[in-house]
């Protein structure tokens, strides 16, 4: 496995391109695979993820059991000439496997998790279910911490000093799991894109709502994390969700 | 020493100092002669009584320019309502939109006798023209005790919340202060407006000269809020911190 991350140019028409629609960012990423046609159906899972972190500054994650050649990426949405150094090609892969190996129980990280939070509903009776999005930070927030145990991870509560309410609880003594937990919810998206069938020459609106999700995670089952890590997390992963990733927490300084 | 403070704001203003025949202009303030003539119509004093009128222009005056507003024209080709004759053509200029701040400076019995005055007028107040009245009461309080100065530094800035939301990243804003200079001020070098009114009489109006003294107050802005602090609000997370260099 394999973790590559390529800065975005958002200066360039080719990045804006890419950034204004899931399918081509993903037919990019997905290109990036020498060993990989493009008509391959069952082909690896590749997870891939875009960090706004500012204006000018967006980061392209993607998790590939093989290693990735991003070229036609820095010629389109890069820096060219900056990438003629065999130095700095234009972007960082590095092995996950050793990574992944080293989670062990009870380690605890920073994560971050693009996600597409759904659910399904029926509406009246008789009706088939269907599949819709959450859309508040309470219930996209509920619906990762319904996820956690069967994911391999438990999302840590914060210390009583750090609520805002007292033991997490409302007045009314329920739980709310807005301050309960080490986890924010931020950048609500919602993409709509016409995508065409394969059957037919018929397009059909396609929505998707994505939350990002960020907080402080303890291990409790390293082989369901690893599933997790490397096969994502919920629905639309070809729209850039479902991918998670961790980071050292920050060692607190006196 | 007490000081009687006024706000004059409304939708349109007028104070012509020079104004004559068909070209009636404005100033960018409130004049003395237009202030003391709006207190001498609440007090009910008909236009040639000029014995009544020099308590009134022995006042100290001064103004604050809250919200400058903007200079507007209007072109007027008005037709006599009986005749049908025209009237000559005249070019009438306002001040829209503007706020002030004007102050008087006197003995403390006559300027309670104005300002209760001014809360049951016997002609009602206007802003300098007859077609130009208050948006709000005129009146401010009467403040013992106090100076010209003082009084007008003292006030909060009375501009419309709309002004005060645009100045919204000023803590406070600078203000203009234009108001009679003490006789220890005057050094020869002020201003002179020619509207210290001698005589309202309508068949002949008679203004002498009157020195004014420019200076800046610095008011705090009820409405100023504080920039957003500089840097992103996005939590810090870099994956690749975890991952070891590939060793070559």
């Amino acid at each position: 496995m394999y973790l590559t991350r390529f800065r975005v140019n958002t200066g360039r028409p080719g990045a804006r391109r890419l950034l204004s629609s899931p399918q081509s960012l993903h037919a990019a990423a997905m290109s990036s695979f020498p060993g990989l046609l493009p008509t391959t159906t069952d082909g690896p899972r590749v997870l891939w993820r875009l960090d706004h972190n500012a204006r000018a500054e967006v980061f392209l994650y993607i998790v590939s059991p093989e290693r990735p050649d991003l070229t036609h990426l820095v010629e389109q949405a890069g820096w060219p000439t900056a990438a003629l150094d065999p130095d700095t090609p234009g972007w960082q892969t590095r092995p996950y496997a050793p990574f992944l190996e080293r989670l062990t129980k009870g380690g605890t990280w920073a994560f971050r998790l693009t996600a597409n939070p759904v659910h399904y509903i029926r509406r009246k009776d008789g009706e088939p279910t269907k599949r819709t999005a959450h859309r508040t930070p309470v219930h996209q927030k509920a619906w990762l911490l319904d996820r956690q145990e069967r994911s391999g991870f438990r999302i840590v509560e914060k210390s009583d000093e750090n609520r805002l309410l007292p033991s997490g609880t409302t007045h009314k003594g329920h739980r709310h799991h807005g301050d309960r937990h080490e986890l924010t919810v931020r950048e609500p998206r919602s993409l709509a894109f016409s995508k065409s069938d394969e059957a037919g020459p018929k397009r059909h609106r396609v929505t998707v709502v994505t939350a990002t999700f960020d907080g402080r995670l303890e291990v409790t089952d390293p082989e369901a994390l690893r599933h997790t890590l490397t096969q994502g997390l919920g629905k639309a992963k070809a729209y850039g969700c479902g991918l998670m990733t961790l980071a050292p927490l920050p060692t607190t300084t006196e | 020493m007490s000081v009687l403070s006024l706000r004059l704001a409304g939708p349109l203003q007028a104070w012509g100092a020079s104004a004559r025949f068909i070209r009636r202009t404005t100033e960018s303030a409130p004049t003395k002669s237009g202030v003391i003539g709006m207190l001498a119509a609440a007090q009910g004093l008909q236009r040639g009584d000029d014995a009544g009128l020099a308590p009134l222009s022995a006042l100290r005056f001064g103004v604050r320019i809250d919200q400058p507003g903007t200079r507007i024209r209007d072109f007027q080709t008005a037709h006599h309502a009986v005749t049908g004759k025209s009237m000559p053509l005249s070019e009438r200029f306002y001040l829209a939109d503007a706020v002030f701040v004007a102050a008087l400076e006197g003995d403390h019995t006559l300027l309670t006798t104005l300002h209760t005055a001014l809360r049951a007028p016997v002609y009602p107040p206007y802003l300098g023209r007859r077609s130009c009245p208050p948006s709000l009461p005129v009146e401010l309080g009467v403040h013992p005790g106090i100076s010209l100065d003082q009084a007008l530094r003292n006030e909060p800035w009375q501009a419309s919340a709309w002004h005060q939301k645009r100045h919204r990243d000023r803590p406070t804003v600078t203000l203009v202060i234009l108001r009679e200079a003490t006789s220890a001020e005057r050094d020869g070098q002020e201003d002179v407006l020619r509207d210290q009114p001698l005589s309202f009489a309508a068949e002949h109006r008679r203004h002498a000269l009157r020195t004014v003294l420019s200076t800046t107050v610095n008011v705090p802005n009820p409405l100023a809020r504080p920039a957003r602090p500089p840097g992103h609000t996005v939590p810090h997370h870099d994956p690749l911190d975890g991952l070891e260099e590939e060793t070559a």
